[in-house]
């Protein structure tokens, strides 16, 4: 084994590792639970900084042969997944002063780093438990309300089916192969064998439900307004591209062909509609945002449809404009002691007259993922479905744009609040957390150079 | 510096004016007005240096940048003025310093907001008109909807929360439409020519089966006729034009709405040509339709604004008539009838905004004899609505008349040939003439003369600055009026080229 490919191949992987155990050795050194901000933020920075130089330089390496590559492309997915975790942890700054929360984050983010750079389930499978496992305790972690506990249970009981079916579609696929390599789900979808399409479509199934699409959805509202404001955006974020990049992975550049379109093709087209369509009867903030994610975790899975060398450009691209979104959108939101009454949309209210800097990050967060050009939701939007166009399915892609219509109503109802309407006096006035102005402005300014030169990176995807 | 440079600069102008004011501190309300308007002003300036030095006789773009923006696509930051739209680009600029000005006490809520979203949105008109690379132009178009959504929302009257959903709704549903033909028309072209392209110059040598023309030019007139609008997608015009400020207004009547004429004229019939010829008959049946219907329901209205609103609908009417029309006249008159309702409607509605700053009331019951009380306003009042009529020597004329020449022009041959229905359409046009002289006058009469009421009385008559305002766009109609052949040869070309594209075929595997 050649330790030293090792240690430079999963640098991100060792400083998050490192970063965990420095916490912890704190904690145990110190014998209280410890403040583990700053080293949390540091290891998270260093490892995101590890990942792109990883990129940058083109390193290309199996430290594990046949479980675990190293390529750019998953250098750039563990730099994305990485860095969207610094604005959560900035914004989780007072709500989790404990040592515990950023243990989990750190672990939640190694399970995500194993995910994109796995070549075999079983290494898949691992990261996406380890990815995964840190939430359920993340949603309980911060309790606000009874619900959360229940939440909590929804999306523990809901993803454990994920795991269950995820596995068995890995036991299928490998009695129709008796290979564990990724590729094989590729294969499967060449071949119209039953045993391997019924592999393929459990797997897709699992990952559906990991990413909230419908009708594997229901968990996803409970569990995004159970859990405190940091933790949703880290949910609707991290853990969202994490799943997209898993799907990523497995697909590959595989063309998908009926009958597995149809699976791949439907249920998000509806989710599109449905996450759209029931986004505008919610009256909490967080609720909102869980139909939204819904919604966008449709788009995301279209991007499939598309052929193999675009699907990777649409699906980094719109996880990068949709991450830094919706963290903008979090980092901005006022905040206040009595959780439930400031999660509703009618706190938002006046909220231009309050605090203009709060409301206009909002908004601009609204209107990118409203999909409105100019901003970088937009060409996230078009790159999805120009690819899916060119993939031959015009009426596909009709319909999804047409849903995506149905989405801009309640993205700027958020606006029509914050802006148009007086505030109501009985609503909770809560103020943005310490640090929400340097979250908001380490995603508002990769949004502002994305809108203007979205060439430059898409060169490079 | 290079003319192209100075395009460039009157296009960003405004977003630059747009972060200085979001980042200005609050609470200095009237260093923000004067602000915006030294932009505005300096923006006119450099636009009209521009239009000097625009040269009708040379056929394409003139000042022209392009640099690749999207490299993987194609896509280019591609802005250039020519004939189509240097009149448009001169009538924005025009507007802007106006708008600014007209709105100096009669917005006293978030001022800074206000003007920033005032910048947005003379950013994305004029980015519009410039854009000529088709992804750059729905950027443009789209983005529009976002400070308008915003003016008639924040600063609009009782029930704008409606009236701006609604506008954001209907527009967004036809451009969403139109971003799907956006994406296949590129796709088909590069899966014919190899190399992806988003320019209008590679768009329009496309060729493409006619059924595929006509669905693609469906969903680029959906989104085209929601924006003029035509009868029958008007419904939100009255709405957001009642509820928006008097700038907001403004906007909308003297520009935004000829985005939709502009659309039609630069992408919706060069790019599907055949289609478009098929399509004739029906365009130019709703095209009189809204004439006449738009003037009808002008007639019956109560609100001043409404009035004009309706009156907006029958003006659009005829510059698409014109330009359906496919005679050189005709489509001169559609040019020089979209600028002219762009100064009599923007002119009309700030006149209707500074009477509700008086009064507080729109209703034209309220008023009487305003000719007694308000001379000076009375006057300005009365050759606008003249204006609005088309009354020779005053813009209005010249657009109508030459629309409905080049209509009867083109009708005349097919009348001749057996087909009378152009012929019946030409007439029955002219009828909008007459009930545009009817619901004007009576207008005017009810407003201005009979026995004097008007409430919150006493005020006084126009204060320096809405005489400045008012006496630009006057002196703006009758040089439009009396002088248009200045306009009309830097359009010329431009128009002619238009006139051969849509009259060519571009039927896949048949060279034009």
């Amino acid at each position: 084994m050649n330790w030293s490919v090792i240690l430079t191949s999963m640098l991100p992987e060792h400083l998050l590792l490192i970063g965990m155990l420095a916490i912890l050795g704190l904690e145990i050194r110190s014998g209280h639970s410890r403040d583990g901000f700053a080293l949390a933020l540091l290891s998270v920075g260093a490892a995101a900084a590890a990942a792109l130089w990883l990129f940058v330089t083109g390193y290309l390496a199996e430290p594990f042969p046949q479980h675990f590559l190293v390529d750019p492309a998953s250098s750039l997915s563990k730099a994305v997944l990485i860095a969207l975790a610094l604005p959560v942890l900035l914004i989780s700054r007072d709500d989790f002063a404990e040592t515990p929360y950023y243990t989990l984050v750190l672990a939640s983010l190694y399970g995500a780093c194993l995910v994109v750079s796995s070549t075999s389930f079983p290494t898949l499978f691992l990261g996406i438990e380890i990815m995964s496992l840190p939430v359920y305790a993340l949603v309980l972690l911060g309790l606000l309300r009874a619900q959360s506990t229940e939440a909590a249970l929804k999306y523990l009981v809901l993803g454990g089916a994920a795991t269950a079916t995820l596995l068995m579609g890995i036991s299928l696929l490998y009695g129709w192969s008796g290979s564990l390599q990724i590729e094989t789900f590729g294969a499967a979808l060449q071949y119209s064998d039953p045993l391997a399409m019924a592999g393929a479509a459990l797997i897709v199934a699992a990952l559906f439900l990991k990413a909230a699409v419908v009708p594997f959805h229901a968990w996803a509202p409970d569990a995004y307004e159970g859990a405190s404001a940091p933790v949703t955006a880290f949910m609707a974020t991290v853990i969202k591209a994490g799943v997209l990049l898993a799907a990523l992975r497995i697909f590959g550049t595989t063309p998908v062909l009926q009958p597995m379109l149809g699976l791949v093709a439907m249920l998000p087209l509806l989710s599109m509609a449905w996450g759209n369509l029931a986004a505008i009867r919610q009256v909490s903030f967080r609720r909102m945002i869980a139909y939204s994610s819904i919604g966008h975790a449709g788009y995301l899975f279209y991007a499939l449809l598309g052929d193999g060398d675009g699907r990777w450009q649409a699906i980094v691209f719109y996880l990068i404009a949709y991450g830094l979104m919706n963290l903008l959108a979090f980092a901005a939101l006022p905040r206040g002691a009595d959780d439930e009454r400031q999660d509703r949309l009618d706190a938002l209210k006046g909220l231009y007259r309050r605090r203009p800097f709060s409301a206009v990050m909002i908004a601009i967060a609204m209107l990118s993922l409203a999909g409105l050009p100019p901003l970088p939701g937009f060409v996230a939007k078009f790159l999805v479905f120009k690819n899916v166009l060119a993939a031959g399915h015009t009426m596909y892609a009709v319909a999804g744009l047409v849903a995506s219509y149905l989405g801009i109503y309640f993205y700027l109802r958020v606006i029509q609040y914050m802006f148009m309407t007086e505030q109501d006096p009985a609503a909770a006035h809560g103020s943005p957390r310490r640090y929400a102005v340097a979250a908001s402005l380490l995603c508002l300014v990769p949004a502002t150079l994305l809108m203007f030169f979205p060439g430059w990176l898409l060169e490079r995807l | 510096m290079a003319d192209s440079t100075i395009l460039n600069l009157v296009l960003w102008l405004p977003v630059l004016g747009m972060v200085a004011l979001l980042l200005s501190p609050r609470g200095n309300d009237s260093a923000v007005r004067g602000m915006t308007l030294g932009v505005m002003l300096l923006q006119l300036a450099l636009t009209a240096w521009l239009y000097r030095r625009f040269d009708g006789s040379v056929p394409g773009l003139q000042f022209e940048t392009r640099v690749p923006w999207i490299g993987d696509w194609g896509v280019y930051y591609h802005i250039g003025l020519d004939g189509l739209n240097v009149l448009l680009v001169a009538l924005t600029a025009f507007l802007g310093p106006l708008v600014v000005a007209g709105a100096f006490s009669a917005i006293q809520k978030s001022v800074k907001l206000f003007y920033a979203m005032v910048f947005f949105i003379q950013f994305a008109m004029l980015g519009t008109f410039l854009a000529q690379d088709l992804f750059l132009f729905y950027v443009f178009w789209e983005a529009m909807l976002i400070p308008m959504f915003l003016i008639i929302g924040i600063w609009g009257g009782e029930r704008r929360i409606y009236a701006t959903l609604k506008f954001v709704l209907y527009t967004a549903f036809g451009s969403i439409l139109m971003l799907a033909a956006v994406i296949y028309l590129v796709y088909a072209l590069s899966q014919s020519t190899g190399v992806p392209s988003f320019a209008f110059a590679d768009l329009y040598q496309h060729e493409l089966p006619v059924v595929v023309q006509g669905w693609l030019l469906a969903a680029f007139a959906l989104s085209f006729a929601i924006k003029v609008p035509m009868v029958p997608l008007h419904t939100w015009l009255p709405d957001a034009h009642v509820e928006a400020p008097t700038a907001g207004s403004v906007i909308l009547a003297g520009v935004l709405l000829k985005m939709g004429t502009y659309g039609f004229m630069k992408l919706g019939f060069p790019l599907f040509p055949d289609a478009t010829r098929l399509f004739t008959p029906a365009l130019m049946i709703l095209s009189v339709v809204s004439i006449i219907y738009g003037a009808c329901l002008a007639l019956v209205q109560t609100d001043i604004k409404k009035i004009i609103a309706y009156s907006s609908i029958s003006h659009l009417g005829y510059v698409m008539l014109g330009l359906v029309s496919l005679d050189l006249l005709g489509i001169q008159g559609a040019i020089i009838q979209m600028v002219s309702h762009g100064l009599v409607a923007g002119g009309l509605f700030m006149m209707v905004g500074m009477i509700y700053e008086r009064c507080h009331t729109r209703e034209l019951a309220a008023y009487g004899g305003l000719a007694k009380l308000l001379p000076v306003y009375s006057v300005f009042f009365m050759i606008l609505t003249l204006a609005s009529i088309g009354l020779p020597t005053t813009s209005g004329f010249t657009g109508e008349f030459m629309v409905l020449m080049g209509a009867f022009n083109a009708a005349w041959p097919q009348f001749q040939a057996g087909d009378s229905l152009p012929l019946v359409l030409a007439v029955s046009a002219v009828a909008g003439v007459v009930l545009g002289a009817m619901y004007m006058l009576w207008l005017a009469q009810r407003l201005l003369f009979g026995e004097v009421k008007a409430p919150h009385q006493p005020f006084t008559d126009l204060v320096a600055r809405e005489k400045a305002i008012l006496i630009a766009f006057v002196v703006a109609i009758f040089a439009l009026g009396l002088f248009p052949q200045g306009p009309l040869a830097k359009t010329e070309l431009a128009a002619r080229d238009y006139q051969h594209r849509v009259l060519a075929s571009r039927v896949e595997g048949t060279t034009p």
